[in-house]
């Protein structure tokens, strides 16, 4: 039917309308009102989304109607939104606009008066009245800048409450307060007046900052409460079992709670105050204590206690002017949950800039303790430093070798010291292996080697041989014999000069013939040297040569310089013979 | 003629004598200067000192080391490099060296030669100088061409030096083979450590051409090629840019 009927719709939509409408003109902070969009004859192009400042508007659905009546179909779109304030004021929505079959609908202003939030009375708390309620607690009447407290506040819940939910802070002012975290406590249950409440406490860090009156509250919420249904009638079951309750919006605000908030006394204020207030202790560590000039040495400085730790900062130290300072490191251990209790610990790395230190000077850190409304200074005694000129300071340990039990070494912070030793001095130059006469110094080896083979082969070629080396000791005794001819010669010792020319030629001539010397006699000239080739001069002069031995058996007297003449003789047989091949 | 030679060669002798003796005297009394100047915080005035000794041709690992720590806080990561990578070639096992030349390259940003398995200062080769690996061949050689020497003159010791000979002969090969690889990355590659701020590889080598990327002081780039006063480096991971002589300073090896 529905789809005859937009088959048949069409003319119906020419009487579009667009209205807006709030379900309530006032409201409290903390509650929330609902805007609808209501369009009739057609549906809008583009839904139109309200923007007023200070108000939280979220589209929380969208129906469609559709009826016939005397064969007219209407269509009823309608878009609802919630809107939540964030503050108290009078907000105007202003007119909206709808793209709706084509025309350019407008609807109307409308008004959304928010009221602040109340306290309930006394009377009505006591009475028990009040479903729920919360009471913001301040532990002191009078703070300073500076100063971090904890705010208690309590949320009660009647003892027939059956559930609470959907519990949103609306508004959480604080003039002169910056507000820090927020931690829920244990339950308990108190009475008050004739009823039992559940309180749930919470605890709110807050830090004043500024002097004079500060204020913090009222603070406003909003949250479900299921109550036990009011008409037990419709529950069918006894004890009020599946009971499911109904379920009411409780807008819940506290009263406003004003301090004084005090400004710091001038008088007495510490030359190195910095801002700090709280209740602290301080443990200041450095090391090393054994350094070169420019060696870094790391400086943790710990501060413990109550307070802003988040805002604690080192102060300057004018005493450490033989220092270079870099910026301090930090991190905040925090001990409990609201943050206004932990160890702040400080890393700074400073260096001696001379040799002339001898001491880290004292630390130390002022700061205002709200308890005893004064000024305490926390003072750490001088470190002791031993600081040498660059270069003697022992090499830490990621410079060392890798040891067996560092096995993660700490990242170093700076480089290494330099030496003091100059060391051996290296002339520069060219590696060696460009220089020249180190690459000639290099042949010597291998030129003795071959040396020594070249005459490892010749060696052992003469072992072998035995005519050749019968040959090359034949040659040496014919160079020594000559020498002896000479020397006999020229001593007219004729008979010891043909004697040794006699073995000479022995020698030579057995040598050739392969044969024993002590077998040569001038007989083997013409059985065998005649044999081997050799020329007839050498042969006729080999033959004198014997022949004048003979003679000098019988006549051995002649003179020097007949004797000399003989040797050249000998020395030219000897070569001729060389030259016969055996 | 003969007494003039004499006269000659002994004033040379003399005078090489006196300048040698005297330029040892000064270098210790101006690394000890250095050293003060470093020791005062004046690193700017050390880093000069010992820059000068080094113009005399005089190094030590220990002044390159020095000078690097100078060049470092005063600011020139490059030099330091530089420096420090000269030392490291003097002591490659110098561990305060090493220690130092990875802190600065630490610090270094930007594009930068990453060490491969082949660079001198890193890996098993870097245990050595060049001049270790040639000794250490060096003494293998001759080593093995006496006992080889000692066999053929008295073949008798072969059989004493039976297991020696081809253990020198193994020695040898394998001094000469790293040797050979050390030689060819010393003798062909090259490396530039960028010594100025900032420079602008470009793509081209002049002025105009356009920028290939950005290399901080302290880069170290491969050199691929020269051109007039022009490098074209790398820094390993594919970018290619060329830039002026003047911007780095080179560094034999990879």
């Amino acid at each position: 039917m529905i789809l005859a009927a937009l088959c048949l719709g069409g003319a119906r939509l020419d009487a579009a309308t667009f209205t807006a409408s709030l379900d309530r003109d006032n409201i409290s902070l903390g509650e929330s009102a609902t805007l609808s969009l209501t369009f009739e004859g057609g549906s809008p192009k583009d839904l139109p989304m309200p923007n007023v400042p200070g108000l939280q508007i979220v589209n929380t659905g969208n129906s469609q109607n559709l009826s016939i009546q005397n064969g007219q179909m209407s269509s009823v779109v309608t878009v609802t939104y919630s809107i939540t304030p964030r503050k108290i004021g009078e907000f105007v929505i202003p007119a909206l606009v709808a793209d709706v079959g084509g025309n350019q609908l407008t609807s109307q202003l409308l008004k959304l008066a928010v009221l602040p939030p109340n306290a309930p009375p006394p009377e009505a708390v006591n009475s028990g009245l009040e479903v729920a309620f919360m009471k913001l607690t301040l532990p002191e009447k009078e703070v300073c800048p500076g100063e971090a407290l904890a705010v208690r506040l309590d949320i009660y819940l009647r003892d027939d409450v059956q559930d609470f939910r959907n519990f949103q802070f609306t508004g959480t002012p604080a003039s002169g307060f910056t507000i820090g975290k927020m931690i829920e406590t244990t339950k308990q249950r108190v009475q008050i007046g004739n009823r039992i409440y559940t309180d749930v406490p919470l605890e709110i860090a807050l830090t004043a900052n500024k002097t004079g009156l500060v204020s913090v509250g009222p603070f406003t919420a909003s949250a479900v409460v299921v109550l036990p249904s009011a008409n037990r009638a419709r529950d069918s079951f006894p004890f009020g079992m599946f009971n499911t309750g109904e379920q009411k919006q409780v807008t819940l605000a506290t009263e406003t709670l004003n301090v004084e908030s005090l400004p710091l006394p001038a008088e007495g204020t510490p030359a190195n105050f910095n801002g700090a207030i709280g209740d602290y202790t301080m443990t200041v560590t450095a090391g090393p204590t054994n350094v070169a000039v420019g060696d870094p040495i790391t400086v943790r400085v710990q501060i413990s206690g109550h307070g802003a730790l988040d805002a604690l900062t080192l102060p300057d130290q004018p005493a450490w002017r033989d220092f270079k300072a870099y910026p301090p490191t930090s991190k905040v251990a925090i001990s409990d949950q609201l943050g206004l209790q932990g160890t702040k610990t400080f890393e700074q790395i400073v260096t001696p800039q001379n040799t002339d230190v001898h001491e880290l000077p004292a630390f130390s850190f002022s700061f205002f303790d709200p308890g005893t409304k004064s000024y305490r200074t926390l003072t750490q005694p001088p470190t002791q430093l031993a600081v040498h000129s660059g270069g003697t300071t022992p090499a830490p340990m990621m410079a060392a070798t890798k040891s067996a039990n560092s096995q993660n070494p700490p990242p170093p912070q700076d480089i290494l010291p330099i030496k003091e030793q100059f060391g051996s001095l290296t002339p520069a130059g060219p590696p060696l292996l460009a220089q020249r006469a180190f690459l000639a110094v290099q042949s010597l080896p291998v030129l003795a080697w071959l040396a020594a083979f070249v005459w490892r082969k010749r060696t052992d070629s003469l072992a072998n041989n035995p005519r050749l080396r019968r040959q090359r000791r034949v040659a040496g005794l014919v160079q020594g014999g000559l020498n002896d001819l000479h020397r006999l010669a020229a001593e007219n010792n004729s008979a010891e000069f043909f004697a040794t020319l006699f073995r000479l030629l022995q020698e030579q001539l057995g040598e050739r013939l392969d044969c024993p010397s002590s077998s040569i006699t001038e007989a083997v000239i013409d059985e065998r040297l005649v044999l081997l080739g050799a020329p007839q001069p050498v042969l006729a002069s080999l033959r004198e040569l014997f022949q004048l031995c003979n003679q000098a058996r019988y006549a051995p007297m002649r003179t020097s310089g007949e004797l000399a003449a003989v040797i050249p003789q000998f020395e030219n047989a000897v070569r001729e013979l060389q030259n016969v091949k055996a | 003629m003969k007494m003039y030679l004499h006269i000659l060669l002994a004033a040379v002798a003399t005078v090489w004598i006196f300048t040698g003796s005297a330029m040892a005297a000064d270098i210790p009394a101006e690394f000890s200067a250095a050293n003060k100047l470093y020791a005062e915080g004046k690193f700017a005035d050390a880093a000069t000192t010992y820059e000068k000794i080094l113009q005399s041709k005089t190094v030590s690992p220990k002044l390159y080391f020095n000078y690097g720590n100078a060049e470092f806080k005063a600011g020139n990561l490059g030099r330091a490099i530089a420096a420090y990578r000269q030392a490291a070639q003097l002591a490659p096992r110098d561990a305060e060296v090493r220690a130092n030349l990875e802190f600065t390259r630490n610090q270094v940003q930007g594009p930068t030669l990453r060490e491969s398995r082949w660079s001198r200062t890193s890996g098993w080769l870097g245990l050595l100088t060049l001049n270790e690996w040639t000794g250490l061949a060096a003494v293998a050689l001759w080593l093995t061409f006496a006992l080889l020497t000692a066999t053929q003159i008295r073949p008798a010791l072969k059989t004493a030096l039976r297991g020696f000979v081809p253990g020198a002969v193994a020695v040898t090969l394998l001094s000469c083979a790293c040797l050979g690889v050390d030689a060819a990355i010393h003798f062909t590659r090259q490396t530039a450590v960028v010594i100025t701020p900032d420079v602008t590889a470009r793509s081209g080598p002049f002025e105009e051409a356009q920028s290939a990327f950005t290399a901080h002081n302290g880069a170290e780039l491969a050199v691929l090629d020269r051109r007039d006063n022009w490098l074209q480096v790398t820094d390993g991971s594919g970018r290619i840019g060329w830039l002026q002589r003047q911007q780095v300073e080179m560094l034999p090896g990879s």
